[in-house]
C-alpha cells in the first residue's frame, strides 16, 4: 500500500500535546477556582518520627510531616512527661518537610522510652523505642568493624559457594540443570524474603503517606526492568567484548546479589546501631551459612564457560567481590544513617535484581532444552533449593 | 536511531527516580546554621540550638485567660434587697462552644465557656442569700448550669436542657450548704461537656464569716487535645505551669486560703501537695473545724475543700500534684513568700 497521506511533523507534536495540556487544565483548575469543589472532609495531620538517636544527655528525633497539610510541632515528651525541646531548623514543617527535635534528657542505656510530638491542634503523635542505645558514630574502629562484619557475611561465603564450580563442571546435562534449578530456588526465596523485608520496614518505620507497598512494588519492577534491559545488552554484545556468555550471565547474577547483599548489610548495620548485639551475632551467623548458597548460584552458569578453572580464577574473586562487597557498604549505611525510606529503596532494588536473574536462568535451561520446565532435576530443583534457603533462614 | 532513543528515555527516567529518591532520603540534612538559642532544661542545664525552642514552661504564649487574675477574682453578682430583707445576687451567665483557645503555648483547643473563660466565673454568696442566675446558651449544642448544693429538683440544670442559639433560663435558689462546691454543665454526652470546659465554682461563706486572709481559688483542670480519654495537660486554673512561671505571690506570717476544686476527667484521682508547709483541711468546707493538718490530699472528680496555711519563712516553695505525671505534665506552681513587712521574721527565736 502507498503511504501517500503523510502527516506533518506539526500535526503529529499538536496531537500530541493537546491532551497534555487539557490536563494541565484541569488540574489548574482543581487546585485554583475550583478547590472548593473538592473541599469535603477533615484532612488530618501527620507526622513521622523516622528516626530516633540517643546521644550525650539528649535524644535526638527527626520528624517528618507525611500528613496533607502543614502542621506545627509544639512540644516533645518523653514516656508522656513534657520537656523542654528545641527544634531546628524551625517549628514549622511544610509537607514532607523535615526537623530535628533535641530533647535534652538523662536516658538510661537498655531502658525503654516513648517519645511523644505535640502538634497545634492538641494531637500527640509517639514513637516506641524498645531500647535506647547510644547512636553509633563512624569512627574508624567501627568502620572497620563493619568492614569485617561485612567481609564475613558477604565476601567470604560467596567465596566458599564458589569453590564448588570445579565439582558443578563435571556432573551431567541434566545435574547441570538440577543446579541451576536449584540456584533459582535460592533466588526465589531471596526475593520474597527481601520484599517481605521491605513491607515489614514500611509498615513499621515508614509514614503511610508513602504507600509502602507501592514503593516497594515499583522500586522491584524498575529495578528488574532496568536490569533486564542492562543485562540483555550485556549478553548481546557479550560476542564483541571479551565476556563469554556464560560470564556474562554470572555477572549478572552477582550484580544481583550484590544488591541483595547491600539490603543484608543495611539489616546488619540497623541492627548493630539499635543495639541488638546478641541478635546481630545470630544474625551474622546466619546470613553468613545462607550467603554460601549464594555462591553456588553465580558458581552455577559459569560450568558452561569453556575456558579452564586456571584462568578463570581472577574472574572468580571479581565475581565474588561484587556479589559480597555491597554487604560492607550496606552494613556502614545500615549503622551509621538509617533511613526506612532509603531501606526499603534498596531492599526492594535487590528484589527485583533477584527476579531478573531468576527469569535469566530459565531462560538460559530453555535454550539448554527443557522448553517447559518440567523436567525432575528443574522442578527438584526449585523445591530443593527454596527448603535449604527456609532452614537456613530460621537460622538468622 | 530508535535504539538510541530508547536508551536516553531509560536514561532520563533513572535520573529522575535516582533525584527523587535523594531528594526523600536526605532532605532532612538540609538544615541551615542560624543564630544560636539558648534555653534551660528542667534539670538547670543550658542548651544552645540554631532552632527554636519548644518549652511550655520557659516561652510565653499570648493568653486570652490569665490564670492570675482569676486567681483572686470573685463574682459578687449584682447584689438587691428583696422585702424580707434576704440579700438577692443576680448573674448573667453566658454558655459558648465555639471558642479556639491557646491552652499551652502552640496547641490551640475549642474550649466550652461560661462567659468566655475556663473556669467560669467563681460565684460567692453567703450563706441563705437568693442566687438568681440568668442563663443564656449562645453555643451549638444545648446546654445546662447544674449547681452541687442543696436546690429545688427544677433548679439542677439535668432535665430542663436550654436550646441552641440564645436558649434562656433562669436559676434561682438559696445559697447552700456552707463551703466550696463546683458548678458545671450536665447535658449528656456529660464527659465531653465537662471536659471542654463548661465547669465553676460555686463558694458559700458562713454568715459569721471566716478569717480574714488572703483567698485564692484553683481549679484543678485537664485538656484532652487529641481526644484519646487521656489528658494532655494539667493546670491549677488552666494554664500548665502557668504558676511555676508566674509563681503567686503571697506574704509570711499571713493566713492563705485556697479554695481547691478538682475538675480533672479521666484520671479517677488528683492529689495537692504543699511544700515547706502543712495546711489545714475542710473537705468540701462545710465546717469550720478543719479535718486534716497535712501536705497531701487526694481529689476524686469534683472533690474540693478549703485550705488554710502561713508561711513562716520567706522564699521560694513548690505545690504540685504529687502524682508526678501530672505535675511533669502541668499541674505544678510556685508560692513566692515574702518577707511580712509587719511582723517580722527576726522576732522569731530558735532553740528554746
Amino acid at each position: 500500500m502507498d503511504v501517500s497521506h503523510k502527516p506533518s511533523k506539526g500535526k503529529m507534536i499538536a496531537s500530541g500535546i493537546i491532551p497534555f495540556i487539557f490536563l494541565v487544565i484541569l488540574t489548574g483548575y482543581i487546585f485554583g477556582p475550583g478547590s472548593e469543589l473538592l473541599d469535603l472532609g477533615v484532612p488530618l495531620p501527620e507526622i513521622s518520627m523516622e528516626l530516633v538517636n540517643f546521644v550525650d544527655s539528649e535524644i535526638q528525633v527527626t520528624v517528618r510531616n507525611t500528613g496533607p497539610i502543614p502542621v506545627e510541632v509544639v512540644m516533645a515528651d518523653i514516656n508522656d512527661r513534657i520537656q523542654p525541646a528545641a527544634i531546628e531548623p524551625d517549628r514549622f514543617l511544610e509537607r514532607y518537610e523535615t526537623a530535628l527535635v533535641r530533647i535534652p534528657f538523662e536516658w538510661n542505656e537498655a531502658e525503654p522510652y516513648i517519645i511523644g510530638l505535640t502538634i497545634d491542634d492538641g494531637t500527640r503523635f509517639e514513637k516506641e523505642i524498645e531500647a535506647a542505645a547510644p547512636a553509633l558514630k563512624p569512627d574508624f574502629e567501627l568502620v572497620g568493624l563493619f568492614a569485617v562484619i561485612g567481609t564475613y557475611v558477604g565476601i567470604i561465603p560467596v567465596m566458599i559457594g564458589l569453590l564448588w564450580l570445579p565439582f558443578i563442571r563435571r556432573i551431567s546435562k541434566s545435574k547441570y540443570h538440577f543446579f541451576l534449578a536449584l540456584t533459582v530456588g535460592l533466588l526465589l526465596f531471596l526475593g520474597i524474603d527481601a520484599i517481605e523485608e521491605a513491607l515489614v520496614v514500611s509498615g513499621e518505620n515508614l509514614a503511610g503517606s508513602f504507600n509502602g507497598v507501592l514503593l516497594t512494588v515499583t522500586v522491584t519492577v524498575l529495578s528488574f526492568l532496568g536490569l533486564y534491559y542492562a543485562g540483555q545488552k550485556l549478553i548481546n554484545n557479550s560476542q564483541l567484548s571479551r565476556l563469554s556468555k556464560p560470564i556474562a550471565i554470572a555477572l549478572m547474577i552477582a550484580i544481583g546479589i550484590g544488591l541483595h547483599n547491600f539490603g543484608e548489610g543495611l539489616a546488619i548495620g540497623a541492627a548493630v546501631g539499635l543495639g541488638s548485639i546478641a541478635f546481630s551475632t545470630f544474625l551474622i551467623v546466619g546470613f553468613a551459612l545462607h550467603n554460601t548458597t549464594e555462591g553456588i548460584a553465580i558458581a552455577g552458569p559459569l560450568s558452561k564457560d569453556k575456558t579452564s578453572t586456571r584462568s578463570l580464577i581472577g574472574k572468580l574473586i571479581g565475581l565474588g567481590l561484587i556479589a559480597g562487597s555491597p554487604a560492607i557498604f550496606g552494613a556502614w549505611i545500615g549503622g551509621f544513617s538509617y533511613s526506612p525510606f532509603s531501606s526499603v529503596v534498596f531492599l526492594a532494588i535487590g528484589a527485583g535484581a533477584i527476579f531478573q536473574v531468576i527469569v535469566v536462568i530459565f531462560r538460559m535451561i530453555r535454550e539448554e532444552g527443557d522448553k517447559n520446565l518440567s523436567s525432575a532435576s528443574v522442578v527438584s530443583g526449585i523445591s530443593i533449593g527454596m527448603l535449604v534457603m527456609y532452614l537456613t533462614s530460621i537460622l538468622v | 536511531m530508535t535504539k538510541s532513543r530508547s536508551s536516553v528515555m531509560i536514561m532520563a527516567i533513572s535520573v529522575f527516580f535516582v533525584i527523587s529518591i535523594t531528594y526523600f532520603v536526605f532532605a532532612g540534612d538540609i538544615s541551615a546554621q542560624s543564630e544560636e538559642k539558648s534555653f534551660v532544661t528542667h534539670t538547670g542545664g543550658v542548651i544552645m540550638t540554631s532552632g527554636e525552642v519548644l518549652d511550655p514552661l520557659y516561652t510565653s504564649a499570648t493568653m486570652d485567660f490569665d490564670p492570675m487574675e482569676y486567681l483572686r477574682t470573685f463574682d459578687y453578682g449584682e447584689v438587691s434587697t428583696l422585702p424580707d430583707g434576704t440579700t438577692l445576687r443576680e448573674y448573667t451567665i453566658v454558655a459558648e462552644d465555639d471558642k479556639m483557645m491557646e491552652v499551652s503555648p502552640g496547641v490551640f483547643y475549642n474550649v466550652w465557656t461560661y462567659n468566655g473563660s475556663v473556669p467560669g466565673p467563681t460565684i460567692r454568696a453567703t450563706e441563705g442569700d437568693i442566687i438568681r442566675i440568668n442563663f443564656i446558651n449562645d453555643g451549638s449544642k444545648e446546654h445546662t448550669i447544674h449547681f452541687h448544693g442543696i436546690h429545688p429538683s427544677e433548679m439542677d440544670g439535668v432535665f430542663e436542657p436550654v436550646g441552641r442559639n440564645g436558649g434562656q433560663f433562669t436559676y434561682e435558689f438559696e445559697a447552700g450548704p456552707v463551703g466550696v462546691h463546683p458548678y458545671h454543665c450536665h447535658i449528656m454526652p456529660l464527659e465531653e461537656h465537662i471536659v471542654h470546659g463548661l465547669y465553676g465554682v460555686f463558694i458559700v461563706d458562713p454568715k459569721e464569716g471566716r478569717a480574714s486572709a488572703d483567698e485564692m481559688v484553683m481549679v484543678l483542670n485537664g485538656f484532652d487535645t487529641d481526644f484519646d480519654t487521656e489528658n494532655n495537660f494539667y493546670a491549677a486554673n488552666t494554664i500548665p505551669f502557668y504558676y511555676q512561671h508566674h509563681p503567686i505571690q503571697i506574704n509570711a506570717e499571713e493566713l492563705i486560703r485556697i479554695y481547691v476544686v478538682n475538675m480533672v476527667e479521666f484520671d479517677p484521682i488528683n492529689n495537692f501537695h504543699l511544700h515547706g508547709n502543712l495546711y489545714k483541711y475542710y473537705p468540701t468546707g462545710t465546717d469550720i473545724v478543719p479535718s486534716f493538718y497535712t501536705d497531701m490530699i487526694t481529689l476524686s472528680q469534683t472533690e474540693r475543700g478549703i485550705m488554710e496555711f502561713e508561711y513562716q519563712y520567706p522564699g521560694n516553695y513548690l505545690f504540685h500534684a504529687h502524682k508526678v505525671e501530672f505535675s511533669e505534665k502541668g499541674w505544678i506552681g510556685i508560692f513566692q513568700v515574702h518577707e511580712n513587712k509587719e511582723q517580722k521574721i527576726e522576732e522569731v527565736e530558735y532553740g528554746r
